[in-house]
C-alpha cells in the first residue's frame, strides 16, 4: 500500500513539473519591458505619495514655506519625469503589441 | 507510514533540486516554459513537504512509538494538542516545520508573482529552492523525523513539561514563520543583484513580506518572554540567553531595514546599506537556527548536542560569501541618487537609528559568541553575564527611544532651526513636566536611567500625539469631516506612517516597563507554616494550607496564599510545583496577581509534609505594559500592512493637476 502511494505521488510530481515542458506552456510573460513599466509605476506612486505627504506636512505646520517650496518643486519634477518615462514605455509596449498583431 | 514520510521528503528534495536547475536554466536560455516548470516544482515541494508533516502528525496521534521522535517526545497520556505541538519538540521535527513554512512561503511568492517580477522570478525561485534543498537534504540524509527504533518501547518519554504550555504551542511556529519570511526579502535582493534590476521594484515587492515577518518575529519573541516569565519561575522574562539572543539579532536587523528602506524609497539613498541589512538579517536568522542546533552553547531553549552544526555553519558561510561577493560586483550600480544634505533631517535620523540598531545587534552577537571565542583563543570558556548586555542595551535603548520621538517631527532633507523650535516646544514641555515624577521615583539618582526612560517616553508620546493632532486637524479643516472621521482618514490615507506611530507607542510602553521592572522590582523569600504570615515589600502573605494531588500524568503540590497590602486582602494566589511522572521532571506553576502598576509573582520553592511552605516573592512593577506594548505593536503593524486603495493611471495624472496642487 505504501509503495503504491509513493509511486502515485511520484508520478503526480513528475506530471506536475513536466506538463509545462510537454505543452510548451509559455505562462506569464517574462518581458523585461513589463517589469520596467511596473518599476516606473511603483516609483511614480511613491513620488505621488511623497508629494501628498509634503503637502500634508506643510499644512500641518511641519514644514516652513521655503522648505515646502523647495521640496515640493523637486518632488513634482521627479513625478513629471516618471510620468514621461511611463508614457514612453507604454507607447513602446503598444507599438510592440501592434507590430506583433500585424 | 514512515516509508511514505521518508519518500515524501526525498521527493521534496528532488523537486527543490529540479526547481533550482530549471529556474536558472530558464534564465540562461530564456525559455519561459522552464520557469513555469520550476514554479510547478515549488508547488511539488509544498505538496510533498505537507505530506511529510501530515504523516508525522498521524504517527504522533496514533502513538507509533517505533518512530524515534514519537517515542522521544510523546506518550500515551499526552493530550492531542500537545501531540500536535510535539512535532516541533524534536530537532528533526522542528526542521520539518521550518521546511514546511518555507514551502508555503515559496508557493505564496509564486502565486503573487505570476504576472509580476518575471525577470526576477527565476533567481527568486532558485534562491528559495536552494534553501529548500539544504533543509530537505538535512531531513532526508542526516536527521530524519521518521527514524525508527528497535525494540519498540511500550510508551514514549513524553513532551518536556516546560513545553506543555500555551505559549510554547505558538512561540516556535511564530518565530519560524518570521525566520522563513526573512528569506523572501533575501531572495528578492539576490535576484535584484543578479539581474542588475536594482530600481525600487524589488524593494516594493518585499515591503509587506518584511513587515509581516517582523510582526511574526515580534510576537514570537514576546510570547517566548511570556513563557519564560510564567514557566521558568525565576521572576524574570528575559535572561539574554543565547537562544533568546538568536531571535533578537535578526529582529534588530530587520527593524533597521524597515526604517532604512524608507530612505531608499523616498531619497534613493542607502541602497548598498539596505542590501547589507537584508543579507545580514537572513544570515542571522540562519545563525539562530545554527545556535539552537550546534550544541556549541548551552541554553534552556536549545536542542542540545547534535551533529548538524557544521552543515548550518557551511550554509551560513556560503550565504555570506556568495551574497557579499555578488554585492561587491554590483557596487557601481548601487550608487545613491542623493546625498545627505543635513545631519538634522529625517534621513539622518533614520541613519542614526540604523547605526544604533546594528550596533546593538553586534554587541548582542559579541556577548553571545564570547564564550566560544574565548575558548577558541584562550582555551577557557568565559561566559558573558546579563550585566554586559544590560549595560550596552540600556543606553542604546534610550537613544533609540529619543530618535523614535524626534524622527517623525523632522522633515526630509533638512530642517530649519525656527521650525525645530516650534515643533519641539510642546514635547519638551511635556518632558520637563515628566522630570518631576521621574526624579521622585529615581530615589536620589540611584536609578537615573529609569528616570531618563520615563522622561524620554513622555517626550516621545508627546511627539506622536502631536503628529496625530496636527494630521487630524488638517484633515478636519480640509475635508469638513468630524474629528473621529479625520483621525480615521489619517489611517486610510497613510497607513504606513500612522500605523508605524502606533507601533512606536507599543515600543515606548515596553521600554518604560522594562526600565521600571529593572530599576524598581523587589524580591524576598519566605518560609511559612499553615496560618503564618510574612511580608515582602509591603505585601503580606498568609499560608492558608497546602494541597497534594496525583494522577496518571503528574504529581502536584500547591499552597494557597492570602495576599494583602496595608491590611486589605486583594488576592488569593496558588503557586505550585508539578512533577511529571514520565520524565520525573519538575515544573513550577507560578502564581501572579497582575495590576496596571505591578505584578505580585510567587513561586513555590518547596512544601514539607508538615505544611511548611517556602516561597519566593517578586514584586515586578509595570510588567503588564510589556504585554500590552506587544499587543499595541501588533495592532499598529496590522494597520501599517493593511492594503490601501491607491490612485491609478488617470488619478495619477489628475493628482498632478494644472493648478499645481495634489488633490487628496
Amino acid at each position: 500500500m505504501a509503495y503504491v502511494l509513493i509511486a502515485l505521488v511520484s508520478v503526480l510530481v513528475v506530471a506536475l513539473v513536466a506538463w509545462p515542458l510537454l505543452r510548451g506552456e509559455s505562462g506569464a510573460q517574462p518581458a523585461a519591458q513589463s517589469d520596467d513599466l511596473r518599476a516606473v509605476e511603483e516609483e511614480l506612486q511613491s513620488s505621488l505619495d511623497a508629494i501628498r505627504e509634503i503637502e500634508m506636512d506643510h499644512r500641518a505646520g511641519n514644514l516652513s514655506d521655503d522648505d515646502f517650496a523647495a521640496l515640493d518643486r523637486d518632488e513634482r519634477a521627479r513625478a513629471v519625469e516618471l510620468m514621461r518615462r511611463r508614457d514612453a514605455l507604454t507607447e513602446a509596449g503598444d507599438a510592440v503589441a501592434t507590430g506583433g498583431a500585424a | 507510514m514512515t516509508l511514505v514520510g521518508r519518500a515524501a521528503l526525498l521527493l521534496a528534495f528532488a523537486s527543490a533540486l529540479y526547481a533550482v536547475g530549471a529556474a536558472l536554466w530558464s534564465r540562461r536560455k530564456g525559455r519561459r516554459e522552464l520557469l513555469v516548470s520550476a514554479e510547478r516544482g515549488v508547488w511539488a515541494v509544498f505538496a510533498t513537504t505537507t505530506t511529510a508533516v501530515v504523516v508525522m502528525w498521524i504517527l504522533l496521534l496514533s502513538n507509533r512509538f517505533d518512530v524515534a521522535d514519537v517515542a522521544g517526545y510523546s506518550n500515551r497520556t499526552l493530550g492531542w494538542r500537545y501531540k500536535i505541538t510535539a512535532l516541533w519538540g524534536s530537532q528533526a521535527g522542528s526542521l520539518l516545520l521550518w521546511m514546511w513554512f518555507l514551502s508555503i512561503a515559496a508557493v505564496l511568492v509564486v502565486i503573487t508573482n505570476r504576472t509580476r517580477n518575471r525577470a526576477l522570478m527565476p533567481v527568486v525561485v532558485a534562491v528559495l529552492m536552494g534553501i529548500a534543498v539544504f533543509f530537505t537534504s538535512v531531513l532526508s540524509f542526516f536527521t530524519s523525523p521518521f527514524e525508527t527504533v528497535s525494540p519498540v518501547p511500550a510508551d514514549g518519554r513524553g513532551l518536556n513539561p516546560l513545553l506543555q504550555n500555551v505559549y510554547m504551542e505558538s512561540h516556535p511556529p511564530l518565530l519560524y514563520v518570521g525566520y522563513v519570511g526573512l528569506s523572501i526579502p533575501f531572495a528578492f535582493a539576490i535576484a535584484a543583484l543578479v539581474t542588475r534590476r536594482l530600481d525600487s521594484t524589488w524593494i516594493t515587492s518585499i515591503r509587506r513580506w518584511t513587515t509581516l515577518s517582523w510582526m511574526f518575529l515580534t510576537v514570537g519573541i514576546i510570547l517566548g518572554s511570556r513563557w519564560a516569565y510564567e514557566e521558568l519561575g525565576w521572576g524574570g522574562y528575559w535572561a539574554w540567553d543565547p537562544v533568546e539572543n538568536a531571535a533578537l539579532m535578526p529582529w534588530l536587523m530587520a527593524t533597521a531595514f524597515l526604517h532604512s528602506v524608507m530612505v531608499q524609497e523616498r531619497r534613493g539613498m542607502l541602497r548598498i546599506w539596505n542590501m547589507v541589512l537584508v543579507i545580514l538579517t537572513f544570515t542571522l536568522a540562519l545563525f539562530g537556527t545554527f545556535l539552537t542546533r550546534s550544541g556549541i552553547l548551552s541554553s534552556v531553549h536549545a536542542f542540545g548536542e547534535s551533529t548538524l552544526g557544521p552543515y548550518f555553519l557551511a550554509l551560513i558561510i556560503v550565504v555570506l560569501a556568495g551574497s557579499f561577493a555578488l554585492l561587491i560586483s554590483r557596487l557601481s550600480l548601487l550608487r545613491s541618487e542623493n546625498s545627505l544634505e543635513s545631519y538634522v533631517s529625517r534621513e539622518a535620523i533614520f541613519l542614526y537609528n540604523n547605526l544604533l540598531l546594528v550596533g546593538l545587534a553586534f554587541a548582542v552577537f559579541w556577548g553571545t559568541m564570547f564564550p566560544v571565542l574565548s575558548e577558541a583563543v584562550q582555551g577557557q570558556k568565559i561566559t558573558v553575564g546579563q550585566g554586559f548586555f544590560n549595560q550596552v542595551a540600556a543606553p542604546i535603548g534610550l537613544a533609540l527611544l529619543f530618535f523614535t520621538g524626534v524622527g517623525p517631527l523632522i522633515p526630509w532633507r533638512k530642517a530649519s532651526p525656527r521650525e525645530l523650535r516650534r515643533r519641539f516646544l510642546w514635547p519638551l514641555v511635556v518632558a520637563v513636566i515628566a522630570v518631576i515624577p521621574a526624579v521622585y521615583f529615581a530615589q536620589d539618582g540611584a536609578h537615573w536611567w529609569a528616570a531618563l526612560a520615563i522622561v524620554l517616553a513622555a517626550f516621545t508620546v508627546a511627539c506622536i500625539v502631536g503628529e496625530y493632532w496636527r494630521g487630524a486637524t488638517v484633515r478636519h479643516q480640509l475635508g469638513g469631516v468630524s474629528w473621529p472621521g479625520a483621525v480615521g482618514q489619517l489611517f486610510t490615507r497613510n497607513r504606513r506612517r500612522f500605523g508605524g506611530y502606533i507601533v512606536h507607542l507599543g515600543v515606548v510602553s515596553i521600554i518604560v516597563a522594562i526600565a521600571c521592572q529593572g530599576a524598581f522590582s523587589s524580591q524576598g523569600d519566605l518560609a511559612l507554616r499553615t496560618g503564618q504570615t510574612g511580608e515582602v515589600a509591603g505585601y503580606q502573605f498568609t499560608n492558608e494550607g497546602g494541597t497534594r494531588t496525583r494522577d496518571d500524568h503528574k504529581m502536584s503540590v500547591g499552597v494557597a496564599l492570602g495576599v494583602s497590602e496595608g491590611g486589605n486582602r486583594f488576592a488569593t494566589l496558588n503557586p505550585g510545583v508539578d512533577v511529571f511522572t514520565a520524565q520525573m521532571q519538575r515544573s513550577s506553576e507560578v502564581a501572579v496577581d497582575t495590576s496596571p502598576f505591578r505584578d505580585v509573582y510567587v513561586v513555590l520553592v518547596g512544601l514539607t509534609p508538615d505544611g511548611l511552605a517556602r516561597i519566593s516573592v517578586f514584586i515586578n512593577p509595570m510588567m503588564m505594559w510589556i504585554w500590552v506594548g506587544g499587543l499595541v505593536m501588533v495592532l499598529g503593524l496590522i494597520v501599517a500592512v493593511w492594503p490601501s486603495r491607491r490612485p491609478r493611471e488617470a488619478a495619477a495624472r489628475a493628482a498632478l493637476g494644472a493648478d499645481g496642487r495634489v488633490r487628496e
